[in-house]
């Protein structure tokens, strides 16, 4: 492959090409469902191919192709110079990246428990065991879906510039969805997952079976329980779950930099972040905001991007200021900086752009107890279902699933549904302590047209807001 | 590719499979993404490659393979013939359809002009017909080729050609317009009609104002009701509704409408962006009325489901998961005039963002983007911004209050299926807005 690799990248530059770089990416797993116990089929993951980008008078050309030889390689690489040039009559600017350091490595995450070796019986336990386990928890639930998804993902990337990385990564996810009936009353926990990257050995640690059986007796004791959000200003307590998609949706997407300059417009649109907004205050000083690809088994890892530049933690806010943006190569050359290694693509047949890996709200200070001790009346939202936010990433919303009153410092009866409706700059300035705790909830982060989801990790600490108007 | 399609499933049925589909795909592909008006990436891709489906002894199994030599097919079909042997059986499983059948051509689905076209000439009409600067968009061309064969006595070919645009036009940042146009044909394809939406709606758009929550009446563009309908329209493939991720569980024969909405999904619609000659086991795509006049009629279905459900199949086979082709909203009796003629009423050209609360019971919010409207006696009042549609879906079906006279095709990002759908009016919808 490492041959095929280094003809396209060369055959692209004796085309015309000013740069070029070529990325076989290669993904092979299994996955497969239970419907209310029935199990659905088996589907063997199975897809490879190369992925060839270039840029030539100024402009971009992605061609790939997933037949592996030299003849077919050729084509994509005449096809990706040719759009390229074709593409420059309407460029009023050329594209141009910014200068990187690149390394030739090779590395691989290696699993404890490497569910390759694994027969689809023994990955079906695992089904089986939330499936069981759920049907004794003495809940009714009628609907069930559990899914389990594993594959090894392997990527060989040159360029023209002297980059050549090697890596091979294990990803597993168990999702579930649960639908509950009691009283007569319905509530969901939909698309809940618990995934790494790494061996079943995570699986092992992390007992999705336990959080099903939680998840089904948390919804029978909102539906036997629950009452509405208390009316008025309240404090409100958000959970590691509930900050991380808050992190995800309004730090992390509007601080990546083909949003800022109008590259993803007329898909996931836009952001309310500029470029001269570096160094303003976005929130309180309690809000620091990570995003890290490097963190060992996580859903979003990765130690060198798919333009071959090295990853490293971005701080995309510090103590409330915006502090730094996602960075591709070409938005870096922009803002006259280096890349910080945030390009993605998902498969060899999608052009990297600007992702996130895993966001987190960094830890704070405060144990849960310190946090809500003072809090006369507030709300303490654990988990959620129903979450957006607008195109510029403003105007957001997030609805509880699991949630309790706060009454005087202590954790009370179960709240339906909170809904917290909100700006961005009203929920981080908001925020006035921060708990000492973090945990990490896995997504799927769509964007990018044709859509790329890549794996994402979302969380952080728990985050305490002061006055805050809830939507019941 | 038939002939490797026959070869697979020779080999499948000597290792002792039961059921077989064997699905080729020939895909070409162009893609050019603009924004700021200049091109930020052509694309071209072309991918072939098969889809196997088997089944023993009501033991399901799928993979996709792209190398076609004789060891490794056998080495695959050993591998899903290894992994069926002590699988359980899915006892709801009744079978493919039975073959042959009879195939008709359908209008306007291919046109050879298509596949040579240059995407660039379209996207700067496009652009100018805008008349704004800051535009952004992508341009797809499709030339797809499927070669089926099923061990059920079907062997059938269909080739088709697509080019569409979806374009957004910025006045400025909080001012403007977005526009999609698709179409199977050249002499169809007007890339500049849809420029001229999104730059009409942008400019609409003079200091707008965050709206009131409250109850309103909603004019919802075709675009903006295509996408909500595009999610809607998986909602009915009964794969979601036995899964817990549909809010028509246990409503067949029910009312889910109101009486004047019908809608379809149409697999052999002329000049439809989904349509097919036949579904992925071979059964001609059809004219399904999925509510008609407010009721819900069938789920989506394939053969199996069929046979479960002991209703007419409806052509909608993925084996695994039926789905829809073209969604289609019969036509009413309106005029746009008599659409905005109500005394307040907010038009929202587009939305983003659609999630549930809860699937099953239809809670939902999703997000209008671009032009948003305060409309007043049939005249726009003034543009509004910064609220949510927060509501449920049946009610919101429940409600429609009136269904223009003239369809447009939605698709595009953030509408995966087509979706035929005219100007739509719906009562007493929630509008919600941030508290801080």
């Amino acid at each position: 492959m490492e041959d095929l690799i280094e003809f396209a990248v060369d055959m692209a530059l004796k085309k015309g090409a000013k740069y070029s770089e070529a990325r076989y990416h290669k993904k092979a797993g299994i996955d497969f469902s239970l419907k209310n116990g029935e199990l659905q089929g088996v589907e063997v993951i199975n897809s490879e191919g190369i992925g060839i980008r270039v840029l030539a008078d100024g402009a971009l050309g992605f061609a790939s192709t997933n037949i592996l030889t030299k003849e077919s390689i050729a084509n994509a690489v005449e096809v990706a110079v040719k759009l390229a040039k074709n593409s420059s009559k309407l460029r009023k600017a050329p594209i141009e990246f910014s200068e990187e350091t690149f390394h030739r490595v090779s590395y691989e995450v290696i699993p404890k428990k490497d569910f390759s070796g694994l027969n689809m019986e023994d990955k079906m336990d695992y089904l089986r065991r939330i499936e069981e386990d759920v049907l004794a928890s003495g809940v009714n639930v009628p609907m069930r879906f559990i899914a389990y998804t594993d594959w090894v993902e392997e990527r060989l990337f040159s360029n023209s510039e002297g980059a050549w990385i090697l890596s091979k990564i294990p990803y597993v996810n168990i999702m579930y969805n649960l639908v509950v009936y009691e009283n007569n009353q319905m509530e969901q926990a939909p698309f809940i997952s618990t995934a790494f990257t790494g061996g079943l050995e995570n699986i092992d640690m992390a007992k999705p079976w336990d959080r099903a059986v939680e998840d089904a007796k948390v919804l029978k004791n909102l539906i036997t329980h629950g009452k509405s959000a208390p009316e008025g200003t309240v404090d409100v307590i958000i959970s590691p779950e509930v900050a991380g998609i808050a992190v995800h949706e309004s730090v992390g997407h509007p601080y990546e930099s083909d949003r800022i300059y109008g590259r993803e417009a007329a898909q996931a649109g836009e952001s309310f972040v500029k470029p001269d907004m570096l160094g303003e205050r976005i929130g309180s000083d309690a809000v620091t905001v990570i995003e890290d690809p490097t963190l060992p088994n996580s859903w979003g890892f990765y130690l060198y991007d798919d333009e071959g530049v090295k990853a490293r933690p971005r701080y995309l806010i510090r103590d409330g200021i915006i502090n730094e943006f996602l960075l591709n190569r070409e938005y870096a050359y922009k803002l006259g900086t280096v890349s910080n290694a945030a390009a993605r693509a998902v498969n060899y047949d999608r052009e990297p752009i600007v992702r996130m890996a895993n966001t987190y709200l960094a830890p704070g200070d405060h144990s849960f107890e310190e946090l809500i001790e003072d809090i006369k009346i507030g709300v303490y939202i654990k988990s959620f279902n129903e979450w957006n936010i607008d195109d510029r990433r403003f105007q957001q919303r997030y609805i509880g699933r699991e949630a309790y009153l706060i009454e005087n410092g202590e954790i009370k009866n179960p709240v339906k549904r909170p809904i917290l409706e909100i700006t961005t700059r009203g929920l981080w300035s908001s925020v006035d302590a921060v708990g000492k705790d973090i945990e990490f909830y896995p997504g799927t982060c769509g964007k990018g047209e044709p859509m790329q989801g890549v794996p994402v990790w979302m969380g952080g600490a728990h985050a305490r807001l002061r006055n805050i108007m809830l939507r019941r | 590719m038939h002939d490797i399609n026959q070869k697979i499933l020779k080999m499948a049925k000597k290792m002792g499979f039961g059921d077989i589909v064997i699905l080729s795909n020939e895909n070409e592909r162009k893609q050019v993404r603009f924004a700021n008006g200049e091109i930020t990436i052509s694309k071209e891709w072309f991918e072939r490659k098969t889809e196997i489906f088997v089944e023993r002894d009501k033991k399901l199994a799928g993979t996709t393979i792209t190398n076609y030599d004789t060891h490794h097919i056998e080495n695959v079909l050993k591998n899903l013939y290894r992994l069926t042997e002590n699988m359980e059986k899915r006892e709801d499983y009744y079978g493919i359809a039975e073959g042959p059948f009879k195939y008709e051509e359908i209008e306007e689905v291919y046109d050879s002009k298509i596949i040579d076209a240059d995407p660039v000439d379209f996207i700067e009409s496009a652009i100018n017909a805008t008349g704004l600067e800051r535009v952004a968009g992508v341009l797809y061309v499709d030339h797809p080729k499927i070669f089926l064969d099923t061990s059920n006595d079907v062997e059938c070919y269909d080739e088709g050609t697509g080019i569409e645009i979806s374009i957004r036009a910025f006045k400025d940042d909080l001012a403007s317009g977005h526009a999609t146009h698709s179409s199977r044909v050249l002499s169809k394809f007007k890339p500049e009609k849809a420029g001229e939406k999104a730059g009409m709606i942008a400019k609409m758009v003079e200091s707008p104002t965050t709206g009131e929550a409250g109850k309103y009446d909603v004019i919802f563009d075709p675009l903006a009701m295509g996408n909500l309908l595009s999610m809607v329209g998986m909602f009915t493939s009964v794969m979601a509704v036995e899964a817990g991720f549909s809010f028509l569980l246990n409503k067949l024969g029910k009312k889910v409408a109101d009486g004047s909405f019908t809608l379809r999904d149409i697999g052999n619609l002329p000049n439809g962006y989904g349509t097919r000659k036949f579904d992925d086991e071979g059964v001609p795509t059809r004219n399904t009325k999925i509510i008609e006049n407010g009721i819900l009629k069938t789920y989506l279905l394939n053969y199996s489901y069929s046979k479960k459900y002991n209703l007419e199949n409806t052509a909608n086979a993925g084996v695994a998961m039926p789905r829809p082709w073209n969604l289609y909203v019969d036509p009413g009796d309106y005029s746009e005039v008599e659409i905005f003629d109500v005394p307040r009423a907010i038009y929202v050209t587009n939305i983003w963002y659609t999630r549930f609360q809860n699937y099953v019971s239809g809670d939902f919010s999703t997000i209008p983007r671009d032009g948003i409207f305060l409309v007043e006696n049939g005249e726009i009042k003034k543009a509004i911004k910064n609220i949510r549609i927060s509501d449920n879906v049946l009610r919101m079906l429940m409600n429609v209050d009136a269904i223009g006279k003239h369809l447009e095709q939605i698709h595009w990002w953030e509408a995966e299926v087509p979706v035929h759908v005219p100007y739509i009016r719906i009562r007493d919808v929630g509008i919600t807005k941030a508290t801080k």
